[in-house]
C-alpha cells in the first residue's frame, strides 16, 4: 500500500487543453511537456495555482515539493518576504520609468562588490540577452568572428545559440560556431589553427551540466589551463553562469573554480524570480561593451533591481552556497539509499547544489522515467533529463519528506519490474 | 536546401523500397504480380549514388542492397540527377542487361510504380475510403522510416543530426499497427521495417489518422506530445534528433 497516494491531475489536463487552443503547444519551452519530459503527460501538473517556499500547488490542489525551482530562479524560496518587500517598495516608487530608477546603480555596485571578476554590470532580462551580448562583445573586442562552444552546450535559444538542424535556423545563423569537446585543450588549439586564429571567444558553462547525461564537474587545473590558453591566443573567455550562478559561489562560478572570466553571464538566481539578467566583466572589457548598441523596453526597470539587491544580500547572510552543498548532498544521499533498498542503482552527478540523477539499471532511462513519474505524481517534483536546484527555504523536514516519497516511488517501480530482483 | 544525391538514396531505398510493402498490403499490387510465373530481378546502379536490386515474384517483392550479379535486368544510370528524373517519370530508363525481359519493365514494373504513385500521392477523394486511407498511411510510414536513415547518412544537415545520436535502436510506430526501427551505430543509420527487440528510445503515434496528419504536415508533433497522442520514452535525445531529420523528410518528399 502506497504511503503517498497518486495525485489526480484532471484539472491540469483540462487547463492544458484550454491552453492549446490559444497558445502554441499549450506550454512552450522548458516548462512544457515536450522539453520538460512529462513522461507520461497525464502524471504531470500543467499549471500552478500558488507557490510558497519550496512548494507549489497545481490547479487540482496537489502540493509539490519542488526541486526544479522554476528551473533555477527560485533560489531563496517562493515569495521570500525580504525580496518581495524590497520589490514592492520599489514598485510604489516607480518601475519602468523614463529616467531609470537610482536602484539600478545600487544593484550594479552590489554585483561588483560580490562577483570577483566583475568591474561593471550590464542589465538585461533573460540569460539569452546576456550570452548574446557577451559574444557580440568578444567580436567587438577582438575584431574576430568565430566563437568556440563546448559540447552539450546550452546558451539560450537565440538563433546563433541553436543548432543547424533546428526549425527556423539557417546555416548562416550558426556558421561562426565551432564545437569542441569538454576537457580537451588540444581540440581548442586545433580549432584555433583550423580557423587561422579567427577566434573571438570561448563560451562555456562552468562545468558540463548538459541535459540527458551525467554531469561532469570541472577541476581548477582544467579552468586555469583554459584561462592561460585564452590569454595566449587573445580569445575572450565567457562564462555562462546563468544556470549555476550564485549556487556554487556568490563570487561567481569562475571564482569557485579558481580563475577569472573576461565576461560572466547571470540570470536565474539573481533576483529570486524577478525578471532580470546581468552581464558582468573585467575593466578591460568595459569600453567595448559601452560601444555596443543593445537595449530593451524593460531592461532598466527598477523593481527587479531592488529584488536583486535584497536577494544577493540575503544569500550572503545565509551563505547559501555552503547551505546548498550540504542540503544537496543530504537529499541525494537519501535518494541513493532509498533506491538501493529496492534494487536501484541511482547515479548522482554534478555539483550537489545542482544535482543530476539517473537510474543506471538499464541503458535507456526508461526505469528512471518511470521513477520520476511516480515521484511527481506523489508530490516530489523532479525531472528525468535536467539537473535539479536547491533553494534556501528547503528544510531538513522537507528533505525527509522528499526521501520518503522517493522511497515510495522506488517501491512502486520495483513492483512493476519483478525482473530486477533477479 | 536539398541535394540530388540524398534524393537519389531516398528514391531508391525509401520510395522504390516501399514496393516491398505495397505488394504485401495492397490487393491491386498483389493482382499485378500474380501474373508472374517466375521471379524477376531488377537492379538499378546509379553512378556515384545508390544501387539496389528488386526481386518480384507472385508472392511479393524484396529489395537488397547493391547490384545482384544474377539479376535479370540491369539499369545503369549515369548520375543521381538522372535517376531522380527516372523516378519522376521524365526520363525513360534504358537497361543494358535483360532486354528479353523488357516486357516486365514496360508492363509489370510500370504498373506497380503507377500504383505506388497512386497510393503515395492520393487525391483527397481517394483518401475518403478508409481502406485506402490506411494503405496510404502505412506505405507512407515505411517510406518515411527509410527516408530518415537516408537523410541521416547523406544530407549535410541530416548528418549533423545523426552525429548527435548515440548507438542503439529507436523504435517508431503507430500503436498496435506498424513499427520500424532506426538502428544507429557510429552515427550511421539503417531502417529495419519491424519493431526493435531492445529499443533505447520509443516514439509511438496513437492511431492511423494522427500518423497520416503528421506525414501530411497538417499537425505538429510537439503539440501531440503535449496532449499525449504521441508517446515518447527512453533516451529522448535520440527521438529529438530523429525528429530533426524527420523535419527534412518532408522537404525531400514534397
Amino acid at each position: 500500500m502506497s504511503k503517498f497516494p497518486l495525485y489526480n491531475t484532471t484539472k491540469s489536463r483540462e487547463m492544458f487543453d484550454r491552453a492549446t487552443k490559444v497558445i502554441p503547444s499549450g506550454i512552450y519551452g522548458h516548462l512544457g511537456p515536450a522539453e520538460g519530459q512529462w513522461i507520461p503527460v497525464n502524471r504531470w501538473p500543467s499549471f500552478s495555482e500558488k507557490a510558497q517556499g519550496s512548494y507549489f500547488w497545481d490547479v487540482d490542489g496537489n502540493r509539490y515539493i519542488d526541486y526544479m525551482c522554476a528551473y533555477g530562479p527560485n533560489v531563496l524560496g517562493y515569495n521570500d518576504p525580504d525580496v518581495d518587500a524590497a520589490a514592492l517598495k520599489q514598485l510604489k516608487l516607480g518601475n519602468c520609468t523614463t529616467a531609470p530608477a537610482k536602484v539600478m546603480v545600487e544593484c550594479a555596485e552590489t554585483l561588483v562588490d560580490t562577483v570577483a571578476s566583475a568591474d561593471w554590470a550590464f542589465f538585461c532580462k533573460n540569460g539569452s540577452d546576456t550570452t548574446t551580448l557577451a559574444t557580440m562583445a568578444a567580436r567587438a573586442h577582438t575584431h574576430k568572428k568565430k566563437i568556440i562552444f563546448l559540447k552539450y552546450y546550452y546558451h539560450g535559444d537565440f538563433p546563433w545559440a541553436q543548432k543547424i538542424d533546428y526549425p527556423g535556423i539557417t546555416p548562416e545563423d550558426v556558421a561562426n560556431n565551432i564545437i569542441c569537446p569538454w576537457f580537451d585543450l588540444d581540440a581548442l588549439q586545433k580549432a584555433y589553427d583550423d580557423n587561422n586564429g579567427d577566434i573571438a571567444g570561448l563560451i562555456a558553462q562552468p562545468y558540463d551540466h548538459g541535459n540527458f547525461k551525467d554531469n561532469e564537474v570541472a577541476s581548477k587545473e582544467y579552468w586555469q589551463s583554459v584561462r592561460k590558453w585564452c590569454d595566449d591566443h587573445g580569445v575572450v573567455l565567457i562564462i555562462d553562469d546563468v544556470r549555476a550562478g550564485f549556487r556554487l559561489d556568490l563570487a561567481g562560478s569562475d571564482h569557485y573554480y579558481g580563475f577569472k572570466a573576461d565576461l560572466i553571464c547571470f540570470c536565474k538566481a539573481l533576483a529570486n524570480g524577478y525578471n532580470m539578467s546581468a552581464l558582468c566583466g573585467g575593466e578591460h572589457m568595459k569600453a567595448t561593451v559601452s560601444g555596443i548598441t543593445y537595449t530593451g523596453s524593460y531592461w532598466l526597470s527598477g523593481v527587479p533591481f531592488a529584488a536583486c539587491v535584497a536577494c544577493i544580500n540575503k544569500m550572503k547572510a545565509l551563505d547559501t552556497p555552503t547551505m546548498f552543498r550540504r542540503l544537496g548532498t543530504m537529499v541525494t544521499e537519501g535518494f541513493k539509499k532509498a533506491g538501493a533498498e529496492h534494487g536501484f542503482d541511482l547515479k548522482v552527478s554534478g555539483e550537489p547544489a545542482l544535482f543530476y540523477l539517473r537510474i543506471a539499471n538499464d541503458d535507456n532511462l526508461m526505469l528512471h522515467q518511470e521513477w520520476v513519474a511516480e515521484c511527481v505524481n506523489r508530490g516530489l517534483f523532479i525531472t528525468s533529463h535536467h539537473n535539479h536546484f536547491i533553494n534556501a527555504s528547503l528544510t531538513e523536514d522537507d528533505i525527509k519528506l522528499s526521501i520518503d516519497i522517493a522511497e515510495d516511488a522506488f517501491a512502486a517501480v520495483a513492483k512493476n519490474h519483478p525482473e530486477l530482483k533477479g | 536546401m536539398t541535394d540530388a544525391r540524398t534524393l537519389a538514396y531516398i528514391n531508391m531505398y525509401a520510395v522504390l523500397g516501399t514496393l516491398e510493402n505495397l505488394c504485401e498490403l495492397d490487393d491491386k499490387a498483389k493482382e499485378i504480380i500474380s501474373t508472374l510465373e517466375n521471379p524477376v530481378s531488377l537492379a538499378f546502379d546509379v553512378k556515384d549514388g545508390p544501387s539496389a536490386t528488386l526481386t518480384f515474384s507472385k508472392n511479393g517483392c524484396r529489395m537488397e542492397d547493391g547490384v545482384n550479379s544474377k539479376c535479370d535486368i540491369k539499369i545503369p544510370v549515369s548520375s543521381c540527377d538522372k535517376f531522380n528524373k527516372i523516378i519522376d517519370g521524365v526520363v525513360t530508363p534504358i537497361p543494358t542487361k535483360g532486354l528479353t525481359k523488357i516486357n516486365f519493365l514496360l508492363k509489370t514494373f510500370t504498373a506497380l510504380t503507377d500504383r505506388l504513385t497512386e497510393v503515395m500521392r492520393p487525391s483527397a477523394e481517394a483518401l475518403k475510403d478508409p481502406d485506402f486511407f490506411r494503405l496510404n498511411t502505412l506505405c507512407t510510414f515505411y517510406t518515411v522510416s527509410v527516408a530518415i536513415s537516408q537523410i541521416g547518412n547523406q544530407d549535410a544537415i541530416g548528418k549533423f543530426s545523426a552525429s548527435n545520436i548515440v548507438d542503439g535502436d529507436i523504435q517508431i510506430g503507430i500503436k498496435d499497427t506498424v513499427y520500424a526501427t532506426i538502428r544507429v551505430k557510429n552515427n550511421r543509420l539503417i531502417t529495419i521495417k519491424q519493431a526493435s527487440p531492445k529499443p533505447r528510445a520509443i516514439m509511438e503515434f496513437c492511431d492511423i489518422p494522427l500518423a497520416n496528419a503528421l506525414f501530411a504536415g497538417t499537425v505538429n508533433s510537439i503539440d501531440h506530445v503535449g496532449n499525449g497522442n504521441i508517446t515518447i520514452r527512453g533516451l529522448i535525445s535520440m527521438v529529438d534528433n530523429v525528429n530533426r531529420i524527420l523535419d527534412r523528410v518532408a522537404l525531400y518528399l514534397a
